[in-house]
């Protein structure tokens, strides 16, 4: 909320500032989700300090407020943790004026507050299920302690944390819960915002890594760097070959690999939820950035090879800065499908010359 | 509450605007600096209609604009939105359920039904009514002593400019900074100490055991379980809003209890009254006054956000226990209005203020007219 303000205050300040441009600069900006947002605004800045020209805003509004942006044409790219569905293509002007690509992978980890555990827990769906639903409300249930023998796991009650804002993070573990338990599906369903019947909401990643870290006995479902950046414990995830396997570059990134295939055409979306595959960490999922395939909100050529530029960078040199900011690079496979999707993109009905 | 008295502050500025303006400008021997003064008074007349005119239309096209956003909702779910208690954004594909619970099946088949989204205000306005009722039972007995205090014992002690002060003080501090001083302090007090204090204490008495426990209702099947005793909960929530409602009831009961005429204290003492019975008639002197103080408290607990938020659990369910989370209208506004991107889902927000604003225009409307009609002397000067 404080950060929220002070970012709004800022981008006044900054928007009030720096209205002068020098000629030959070019002024991009972008808008939508919060999730890979600090990584969004490290690539900006790398990408600025090797072409001094190009100034890009990205300011992390919440996915649908980035596709919303996006249909009004008020940015020059939208991102979004949940890919378009069909109401929002239309909205765009339907499947040939969009194109979507994968930007980065990230995973949602099952965080918990257990003082004295030092190991992380292991986890199912279907017990991530039960507890979210009621069913499982100590940590020294039976079916947790036969998941985790060599633990001594407290008779604490469970406090399940939820997000109480829309997100995407919500989108992606709800969807996942979704393939491990039809009552869930049934129950609760599938979003960005779901009616959870018990726990305690927070707004935003911090609001959830907030209740956790305040209250023992408490689990949530936070951005794997989320969890990293405030220290808390998260658990491993049984994948769909039954590996308990912990969120990292590596697993996140297998996951991503195996979904490769659903990638099709110039809107791409793959979920890698679930995904099978011995390593793949089965929360995990692409965020996306969306933009006009015939970019009719862009006004000069110069700004249209900019703004290819810079995408074209992200999925090239930007890849490596995913890993240190505990984000998971794309594979070959999906960047090969994303570059194909951007070569797509026209200006002026001619394909973008993309700046050296 | 006289109605002399409700009269005579609405009487007092209309007469002194009519002398103002009524008077014919220029008319008969004036000299011109009266001409001037007469043409600055009119200049200044009008300003102040103007202005004034500003302020209403503002509060009118504020309710125009939240009826027309919340249109949509308010056409879909009509007065029924007060009284409903589903809050679903998402639409829902479930095995329909008969009157028992038992999934409708035919041909062995379950019967598929879809939800479409629904929204429903009930828990909200529940959690807004009980949290502002129990920061009321909190906050209006400390804050009344405190009036007495600053009125009949702080002048004596010669300390009355300081305590008012600090107390006027405590209402400047923003809602916010109440807000994380409950999340990291008092919370973590309720969660390991207040907490399994009362659990212990209360639980095993008969008839307290709904405080402890709640009841989630899962693919038609009830399952109990223990209320986590976290300290983000209603409890916390109202205990917050009780501290934040203090200054505000303190310093204008302080405003009332002052304007009771010494001549009435004097009296009840003069016919043998105690300290205590003399503070008890000052009460009811002003009662009414007293009684708006509690009602503009009352409206800032049901409009108040961020403090709020941040400790009752957001989560919008009607449980009768006290330490169970819960969420307000205010809340609930501060929680998805930034991602509602939904047609629907925003208009159901956008109702829920409209509710609220109407509700603390009503409190707000009761307390000033309780308020004037408290602190106007029924001819005693």
């Amino acid at each position: 909320m404080k950060s929220g303000l002070i970012g709004a205050v800022a981008s006044i300040a900054i928007g009030g500032f720096s209205v002068a441009s020098y000629p030959g600069e070019i002024r991009l900006s972008g808008a939508g989700a919060t999730f890979p947002a600090p990584l969004y605004t490290r690539w900006v800045s790398e990408y600025q300090r090797a072409h001094p020209s190009v100034k890009i805003d990205y300011r992390s509004i919440g996915s649908g407020g980035g596709v919303k942006a996006l249909a009004d044409k008020t940015v020059a790219f939208g991102a979004t943790d949940a890919p378009l569905n069909e109401k929002e293509i239309a909205a765009m002007g339907g499947t040939d004026a969009v194109v979507q690509f994968p930007a980065t992978l990230g995973a949602v980890v099952p965080a918990y507050n257990l003082p004295g555990v030092k190991e992380p827990l292991h986890f199912t769906g279907a017990v991530l299920v039960d507890i979210y639903l009621g069913r499982i409300s100590s940590w020294d249930d039976a079916q947790l302690q036969k998941l985790n023998p060599d633990v001594k796991l407290p008779k604490t009650p469970i406090t399940p944390a939820f997000r109480t804002d829309g997100s995407g993070t919500t989108h992606v573990f709800t969807s996942y819960l979704g393939t491990q338990s039809p009552v869930f599906k049934a129950e609760i369903g599938v979003g960005k915002q779901v009616k959870w019947p018990l726990g305690q909401g927070g707004k935003g990643n911090e609001g959830v890594a907030a209740v956790i870290q305040q209250t023992v006995g408490s689990i949530g479902y936070i951005e794997h760097n989320y969890a990293i950046a405030n220290k808390i414990s998260f658990g491993a995830v049984q994948n769909k070959v039954g590996k308990f396997v912990l969120a990292n570059a590596e697993s996140v990134s297998a996951a991503g690999d195996e979904t490769s295939g659903e990638l099709r055409g110039d809107i791409l979306r793959a979920d890698a939820w679930n995904a099978p595959g011995e390593k793949a960490y089965p929360i995990s999922a692409f965020t996306y950035i969306v933009l006009y395939k015939h970019l009719e909100n862009i006004k000069t050529q110069a700004e249209a090879e900019a703004l290819l530029g810079y995408l074209r960078w992200t999925l090239g040199p930007g890849q490596k800065l995913s890993e240190a900011m505990y984000y998971s690079p794309l594979s070959e496979k999906v960047r090969s499908a994303a570059l194909g999707a951007l070569n797509s993109v026209t200006h002026d009905g001619k394909p973008v010359l993309v700046q050296p | 509450m006289t109605t002399h008295a409700v009269a005579t502050p609405a009487d007092r500025p209309k007469g002194w605007s009519r002398e103002a303006m009524s008077a014919p400008p220029g008319s008969g021997g004036q000299t011109g600096v009266a001409r001037s003064a007469h043409l600055g008074d009119a200049a200044l007349g009008w300003a102040c209609r103007l202005s004034a005119a500003i302020v209403f239309l503002m509060l009118i096209s504020l309710i125009a604009v939240l009826v027309h956003s919340a249109w949509p909702a308010i056409r879909q779910f009509g007065f029924g939105f007060l009284v409903s208690t589903e809050w679903r954004v998402n639409e829902l594909e479930r095995p329909m359920r008969d009157a028992t619970g038992q999934v409708v099946l035919i041909d062995g088949e379950p019967v598929m039904e879809t939800l479409a989204p629904a929204f429903g205000a009930l828990p909200v306005i529940w959690g807004t009514a009980v949290s502002s009722v129990i920061a009321l039972v909190i906050a209006v007995p400390i804050s009344l002593s405190a009036a007495i205090f600053l009125v009949r014992v702080a002048p004596k002690l010669r300390i009355a400019g300081a305590a008012s002060f600090l107390i006027e003080f405590l209402a400047a501090v923003p809602s916010l900074a109440f807000g994380i001083w409950a999340l990291f302090v008092l919370a973590p007090l309720f969660q390991k100490y207040v907490g399994p204090f009362l659990q212990r204490v209360l639980e095993p008495i008969p008839g307290f055991r709904w405080m402890f426990y709640e009841t989630v209702t899962v693919a038609g099947r009830n399952i109990e379980r223990p209320i986590p005793l976290t300290g983000r909960d209603l409890f916390t929530g109202s205990l917050i809003l009780a501290i934040m409602i203090l200054p505000i009831i303190t310093s204008v009961s302080r405003d009332v209890l002052k304007s009771v005429p010494r001549t009435q204290i004097e009296g009840t003492l003069a016919l043998g009254a105690t300290w205590w019975q003399s503070c008890v008639a000052m009460l009811r002197y002003g009662r009414s006054g007293l009684l708006g103080a509690i009602m503009l408290g009352l409206a800032r607990a049901a409009g108040e956000t961020m403090a709020v938020t941040m400790v009752i659990g957001n989560n919008s369910q009607i449980s009768p226990s006290p330490f169970a989370p819960a969420q307000t209208m205010a809340s609930v506004l501060a929680n998805e209005f930034a991602e509602a991107s939904e047609g629907l889902h925003r208009a159901a927000l956008l109702y829920v203020a409209l509710i609220l604003l109407t509700m603390s225009l009503v409190f707000n409307v009761v307390a000033r007219r309780l308020v004037v009609g408290g602190i106007s002397p029924t001819g005693s000067h």
